[in-house]
Order: structure tokens, then sequence, then C-alpha cells
């Protein structure tokens, strides 16, 4: 009986002797549910909790606390943003297109909970090899989970990166980000409960069966049964979530809510745990009035389970019926389903019968934390060798067949979408630009995990700041293997390290993330991908992009040493950035690592094209620029010994000379398209 | 002018819309799909894009049942211009205000990208004054679809307001909007294209003051 609970609820048993300790007995009823939702690496970072706080992650624009649902910074002119990057690995694996799709619907909710409108996606992918069989079927599954969540909704995806290789075979990744907008006269909503005597009220969506132990599934390796993990995804509408998101906005904006959050990983029991615990307020919840799609759940179904679309608000008794009505007018329920205490317990009843009272400290506060093993790596400053010869794949070609089928214009904000190296969108109050910029090279971390974290965020920032941008803060979805294994452990521990390095000499605090272990399937991990996304401002908008638009122009690269850049990072970066603000450039692009003429066939796409008369090797850091004038205009950066400049060849009219290859504009689209095609095959 | 926007469940570019006409210095007014109004108090009404209902069923077929209706119907009686942008095009081919429907893209993908068209003609309600013009569109269901003869009377009553230059969607004889009388839908977006940093301002065109 108890080896089989274990089991069922996939407690270790020295995770289950802890739980004896803290209750002075065997846990009984709903008891084994709440621990193995909580207690989940998922929902308690149990393997990571002692590292995170490690982040640099406090400044002067940092607002409020870190264990909130998402992180916010204030831009002054009481503008403020929200945003968080979050995994779906797992639930894409298993069924590509919910997951996907769950995937945004649940990072949104993480944004408007707060009470900011959601302003932009973006999304960090990585699929197995491209002669993998599955991988057609899972890029399609993915890439059209997102459309079919973000476009219906109405949230453009502004950038994205997406990686093909062997190592995610059985195991993709599947990131999404998503930004918010406080305007100056809205209010940040927190999760923390402040009293008792407040009511409790369920919002949106019904209970269904769907992603019941979502979570503790989350939590483990795959094996060869994933299949049979399918009822543990859930079924996501965007609809509801367009509604959801309109009505909780209006509630806020009336002043009717104290607090809310929305019902994600492991549902109503992360949830209300959660808020309680914080401020030690307790709850008393009738499970007996949650809305239910099908009357046979169980109450430890409706605890567990992940429908989507559902938020728990608190508010004063006196504004329910208001509440109410709004969410009427949107086409949702309300319904009060508890009270805030004066005691400090979880009280959970059906009617009158009382299923569970608990002091949710034991289960959250109490919840192990784990000294994973681990050893120290040593700097490295070799990049990776780059690997650029390779056979046309998807990899290679541009990604204009992926995010073709996202919009990226909904909300008339979007002043740079995913064809270019950073997504921006323009502030409605102040009319300033927000960039976003992602950051994390498997390539590099699989060769050098010491350089790779460092780089996830000097990549990212080294794009703003050649756009024009102040990089602001920083945002993380850190996927990994099996952090038991000892050399997975040591990758994480330097990432989390290398990260917060660079973030603090950069004054780039980590304000929000999300950690996804177990990426591992029978036995094989992961490359370890710290997946980033940075968020930059500026107050205008450069007059370039990163595709050629004129002929005639000058090209050239401009290639910066890594280790040097590492030990001069701010100052740098500063120097770039107020060098492009007033440079008179017509196009820019970082060289991607899958190689420079990789880099200009995708300078190519708009139309104008490049004709070269030298190829320097494509290096670590290296940016192509285009430029009506000479050498010249690079004069102040190079002032910084470890940068220096070559030309390359010239701009030209609907037609590529890359080396050996000679290709009109159209047949250089052609063969971009082709590539994909090839692949998709029947998923064309 | 004073513009009226309608508003249903699930519609997504209705702020988009406010923007747009705000940003031409015009007056508007939401109307909400459960209500009926006065048409004669607009001098334009605007069906915005979006997903009403999420798409349920097919696009715009929850929308077109719904109470404003009528008073949309009555606008088009009293020749009020009105004007159905991507989901608002399929609203208005569903209830027939506008000829032919909009069906799947043959490529079965939503498609966003920018889109450069060719004016057929105009009326005077709605014009661009250019014959050339270059906007985004964003729609998984913009294939303009219309019989034989339907396409001969369009023709014939200069109903083919503009058609794109490379078809990006199989819509039929290129077609990316059409009126009829005062009425006029198109799937790209013109409010996606108002300032020099979305990428074009041609959309502006379409909205100004007469």
């Amino acid at each position: 009986m108890l080896e089989q609970n274990l089991k069922k609820y996939r407690i270790s048993k020295a995770e289950y002797e802890t739980i004896c300790d803290l209750l002075g007995r065997s846990p009984e009823g709903l008891e084994w549910a709440v621990f193995s939702a909580l207690w989940s690496e998922h929902c308690s970072y149990k393997s990571s909790k002692v590292h995170l706080k490690k982040f640099y992650n406090k400044n002067k624009i940092v607002v409020g606390d870190s264990d909130e649902n998402a992180g916010v910074i204030d831009l002054g002119q009481g503008e403020r943003l929200a945003f968080k990057m979050e995994s779906h690995n797992h639930p894409s694996f298993i069924s590509h297109h919910q997951g996907a799709a769950t995937g945004v619907g649940g990072i949104l909710r993480d944004i408007f909970t707060m009470g900011a409108r959601p302003i932009a996606l973006g999304n960090y992918l990585c699929f197995g090899e491209a002669n993998n069989s599955n991988m057609p079927r899972l890029v399609d599954g993915v890439v059209r989970g997102i459309a079919d969540y973000g476009n219906c909704v109405g949230v453009p995806t502004i950038t994205g990166r997406t990686h093909f290789h062997k190592e995610y075979n059985n195991n993709i990744l599947v990131n999404a980000f998503a930004l918010g907008y406080f305007a100056p006269d809205q209010k940040v909503v927190s999760s923390k409960i402040p009293e008792s005597g407040l009511s409790i009220m369920y919002a949106g969506a019904k209970t269904g069966r769907d992603g019941i132990h979502g979570a503790s599934m989350a939590s483990e390796s795959f094996s060869e049964d994933s299949e049979s993990k399918k009822p543990t995804i859930q079924i996501g509408d965007p609809f509801f979530e367009k509604l959801l998101i309109e009505a909780c906005i209006e509630v806020i904006d009336k002043n009717l809510v104290v607090a809310m959050q929305d019902m994600g990983a492991a549902g109503l029991t992360s949830s209300s745990f959660e808020m309680s615990v914080k401020d030690g307020v307790g709850l008393l919840m009738d499970l007996q009035k949650v809305p239910l799609r099908d009357n046979t759940l169980t109450p430890e179904d409706i605890l567990l389970s992940e429908s989507q679309e559902r938020m728990l608000l608190v508010c004063k008794p006196e504004h329910q019926e208001q509440i109410q009505q709004v969410f009427e007018k949107w086409g949702l329920d309300a319904v009060e389903i508890g009270q805030t205490q004066k005691d400090k317990n979880i009280t959970l009843t059906w009617g009158e019968d009382k299923l569970l009272e608990i002091d949710p400290e034991l289960v959250v506060e109490h919840a192990p934390r784990y000294e994973r093993d681990y050893e120290k790596l040593s700097p490295k400053w070799e990049s990776p060798k780059l690997n650029t010869q390779r056979p046309s794949l998807p990899d290679v070609a541009s990604k204009e067949w992926i995010y073709q089928q996202y919009d990226q214009r909904v909300g008339v904000r979007t002043a740079k979408d995913c064809s270019q190296d950073i997504g921006v969108v323009r502030l409605p109050h102040s009319h300033r630009f927000v960039g976003v910029a992602m950051g994390c090279e498997p390539e590099v971390m699989r060769d050098n995990a010491w350089l790779g974290g460092r780089d996830a965020v000097v990549r990212p920032c080294l794009k703003l700041a050649f756009n024009g941008f102040t990089p602001l803060a920083l945002t993380d979805c850190l996927n990994f293997g099996n952090p038991e294994k000892k050399p997975i452990m040591s990758e994480f521990v330097e990432s989390v390290e290398g990260i917060s390095e660079v973030c603090k000499i950069l004054d780039v605090p980590v304000i929000s993330g999300n950690v996804s272990f177990y990426n591992e399937t029978q036995g094989q991990n992961i490359i370890s991908t710290p997946a980033t996304v940075v968020v930059g401002l500026s107050d205008n908008i450069l007059n370039f992009n990163s595709s050629f638009t004129q002929a005639e122009d000058n090209v050239f690269v401009l290639s910066i040493e890594t280790q040097k850049l590492y030990e001069n990072l701010a100052s740098t970066m500063s120097a770039i950035k107020s060098w492009s603000q007033n440079a008179d450039i017509s196009s820019l692009a970082m060289v991607s690592l899958k190689g420079l003429s990789y880099t200009l066939e995708k300078m190519s796409l708009k139309g104008d094209g490049v004709k070269t008369q030298s190829m320097p090797p494509t290096e670590f850091y290296q940016f192509v620029v285009a430029t009506g004038q000479g050498k010249e205009i690079f004069d102040e950066l190079l002032k910084l010994e470890f940068i220096c400049v070559s030309a390359i060849g010239k701009t030209q009219k609907a037609q590529i000379n890359i080396e050996e290859q000679s290709l009109s504009a159209k047949q250089l689209n052609e063969k971009h398209s082709k590539v994909w095609r090839d692949f998709l095959g029947r998923f064309a | 002018m004073k513009i009226g926007i309608l508003r249903f469940l699930g519609t997504n570019c209705d702020y988009d819309i406010w923007e747009y006409a705000k940003a031409l210095g015009h007056d508007c007014e939401w109307l909400w799909y459960k209500d009926q109004f006065n048409p004669t108090a607009y001098d334009r009404i605007i069906i915005p894009g979006g997903f009403s209902y999420g798409d349920y069923l097919r696009s715009g077929a929850l929308a077109s049942r719904t109470p404003v209706m009528a008073s949309v119907k009555q606008a088009a009686q009293n020749n009020i211009p009105i004007l159905g942008i991507c989901n608002g095009f399929q609203i208005l081919c569903e209830i027939g205000l506008l000829p032919g429907a909009l069906l799947a893209n043959n490529n079965r993908r939503f498609i966003d990208k920018w889109v450069d068209l060719e004016v057929v003609s105009e009326n005077n309600y709605w014009s661009w004054g250019q014959q050339n013009i270059r906007l985004p569109i964003a729609h998984g269901e913009g294939r303009y679809f219309i019989d034989e003869q339907g396409l001969k009377n369009l023709e014939d009553q200069g109903g083919i307001w503009m058609r794109y230059n490379d078809n990006p969607n199989g819509s039929v004889a290129d077609i990316a909007g059409v009126t009829q009388g005062t009425v006029a839908g198109l799937m790209p977006h013109p409010e996606s294209a108002i300032y020099e940093w979305m990428g074009g301002t041609d959309g502006l065109k379409l909205l100004r003051e007469s």
C-alpha cells in the first residue's frame, strides 16, 4: 500500500520520511496529493533553489519581490513592464500542438495575473536533427500550437530562436516568453493575501480532467512509455484566454481585486498554497463549489487538475457582485469558493465535510532542498570550433517558414518583427521603444558550458546595444537534464553563476525565470540550455534593419575579441550603444554561429543582396554592417584595440555573389524555401 | 468623422482600429455586439479583424448572428459606409453584405507578411487615392472565393477593389478586397501600416478625411 502510494504520487522514500516527521504521522487522504504536487521539482525547485538565490536580481528599476508571477521593472514616466519565460518541454514532446499552445497560454497568464496587458510574445525552440523521422511532425505541431494560441489571443510574436541538434531528438525544448505593459495609471497586482475576511473567487474555465499530475510528470525523465502520459497534458482554448485577459484587466482597473493568481502547474493546489503561505493568511475553500466540466471528478482530481484559463481572485466580499458582472459581460463565470481565515491553516471541505486541514508552511517552506553534487568548471576562453560547412538543413535556412505563421503585428506596436535580429515594440504612452533579444547557443554550451552561460547574456546584450538599446533586465529558462548527475549539475551551477556574474557587470538583473530539469529520455540528456531573454529600452528607433536595403553600399565585417570583450564588458557595451545611435549605416546584423555566409544570405532575402570580394573567417562575436560611407564611420569603435573591421564587398540589387555562389534574389528565396519543403515532406 | 467600431467577444484588433482612427483625428465609439445602435449617428462603421468567437464553426459565422448585426444591415440600407477588415471582411461576406466567401488559405496555414497590392477600382466612400499600396496580411482564412457568375458580376459592377500582385493564399482572381455599394471588405490590415517605424504608411490613405 505504501509502495503503491509512493509510486502513484512520485514521492521518494526519504521524502516520505520527512513528511512523516513534519506531520508526526503518515500522510492521509488529500495530503498525499498536496505533497506530491508541491514537492515536485517543477513546483518546489528543490534541486535549484540553493543556486537560484545567487542571481543578481535587484537594482533600482526592479519593482516588488522575486516571488511574484513575473518580474516587473520600472521604465520611468509611469510605465512598467512585466516579463517572464517558461518551459513547456515535456508536454510539447508528448502532444506537440497542445503542449506548445498551452505553453503560450500559461506564460500569458503569468503576465496578466499581475495586471499587465500582454503586448509581445517570443519563443525559444530546440528540435532534434532534421533527418530524424519524427521531427517534421514535431516542428509542424509545435509551430501550429504557438500560432493557433498566440494569433487568436491577439498578442504578436515578435522574436524567436530555433535550433536543431540531435541531442534534442527525444526531448525537444519549447520555451515561451511574454512581455506585459502597465500604463501609468495601472497598478501591479500581487499574489499575496494581506488579511482575513476576504472572498476567494474562482474565475474562467471550468475544471476538467486534463493535466492531473502534470507537475510531477514534468519533473521526471522520459521512459519509453511517454505516450501513456497523454492524459497529463492540458488542453488550451485561446478564445477563453482572450476573454479572461479582458475580464481580469477590467476588474483590476476598477480596483475590485486585492490579489490574484493563475492556476498553472499543480492547478488549484499550488495557486492556493502559494498565495496563502506568502503572508501567512489561511484559507477555507469548499471544493464542491468549484465549477466542473465533468461531475465525476474527485476532490483530489479537482486539486490537481491543470485545466487551462482559470484564475483565483481575492476580493472584498462587497465587490463580489461587481466582479461577477464584469466576468459575465465577457461570457465567463466567477464564483466564490472560499474565504481567507484568521488562522494560517488551509482547510478544504466538500460541503459540510472537512477533507483536509494543514499548515501550508509545512508543505511549502519545508519542501526538500537538495545540494546536488557538482564541481566547479574552470574558465575556458576558447570558443568552440564553428562548423560552418553544413548540408542544407532548416538549421541553416531562413526561419521564415516558422514565423510567417505567427501574427507579428496585431496590437499595432511592432517596430521590428521576427525577421530582424531583435524584436521591438513601441510603448503606447511614452512612445519609447522596447527591444527583446534572446540568447543561448546550444553548440557553445555543448563544447564549453563555462563560456556558454556567459554568452547567453553577452550575445543578446550586444544585439540590443548595436541597435541602440540599453539592456535593462533578463529572464531565463534553464533547461537541463537530470540534476542527480554530477556533470549536468556542474553545468547548471556554472550557468547560474556565469549568467549572474555578467548580469551584475552590466547591471541587468535577473527578474524572473524558470527551471526545467529532467530533460532526459532513456538515459540520454539534452545539451544544457540556459535560454535567456534580455529586454532593453531606447528613446528612438534607428533607421536600419537586419536586411540589406539598398545597392552600392560598402559592406564591412566587425569582429570583437572574446576575452578582451569580457574584460571590458560594461564600457564596450555602452561605447557600442552610443556609436550605433550616431552611425550612418543602412543595415546591421549579428553573424550567426552557423557562419558568415549564412548570415549574408539571410540579410539578402528581402531583395537586395551582396557581392563579396573577401570572406574573413566566422568569429564568435562578429557583425555585418552596410553603409554608404567608408571605413571611417568605425573610427570611434576602433579606438578599442580588440575590435577590428574589414571590408568584404558591396551590396547590389536583387542578386548575391557570396564566394562561388551566385544567385538572384528569387533563386535565393527559393533555395531557402526548398530546404523547408524537403525537410517537412508531407507536412509542408 | 465619427467612427463606430464593432466589438465581439474575441475581437482582437479592436484597439488597433481605435488607434488607427485616432491617429487620423477621428472620433470613435465602441459598438458592443449585444447592443443595437442608431446607424445614422456615424459617418463610418468599421468591423475590425481578429478571431471573433475564436473562429469557432468558421470565421465570422457566430459574429454574424449577434444582435448588433441588425443595426449593421440597417446602416447598409441607409448607405452608411461600412468597412470590414480581415475577420470583419469575413463577417460581411457571412451576412451577405458583400458577395463571396473567405476560405482557409491554400497552404492551410496562417500567413503574416507584407504584400504589394494593386487598387483596381474605387468608389466615393472607400478610396486609396493611389494605385499601388503595400500592407501586411495576417490571416488563416483569407482565400477569397466566388463562383464564376459572381466573379463576372463583381467585375461588371467594378466591385473588385484590390488585387494581390503575388497571390499569397489562393484567392480567386488574386482578389484582396471587394466593394458593394457603400460596403467594403479587405483582408490586409491598413491599421498596421500607419507609421514609418511599422514599415510603411500606406494604411493612412484609406481613412483620411475626405
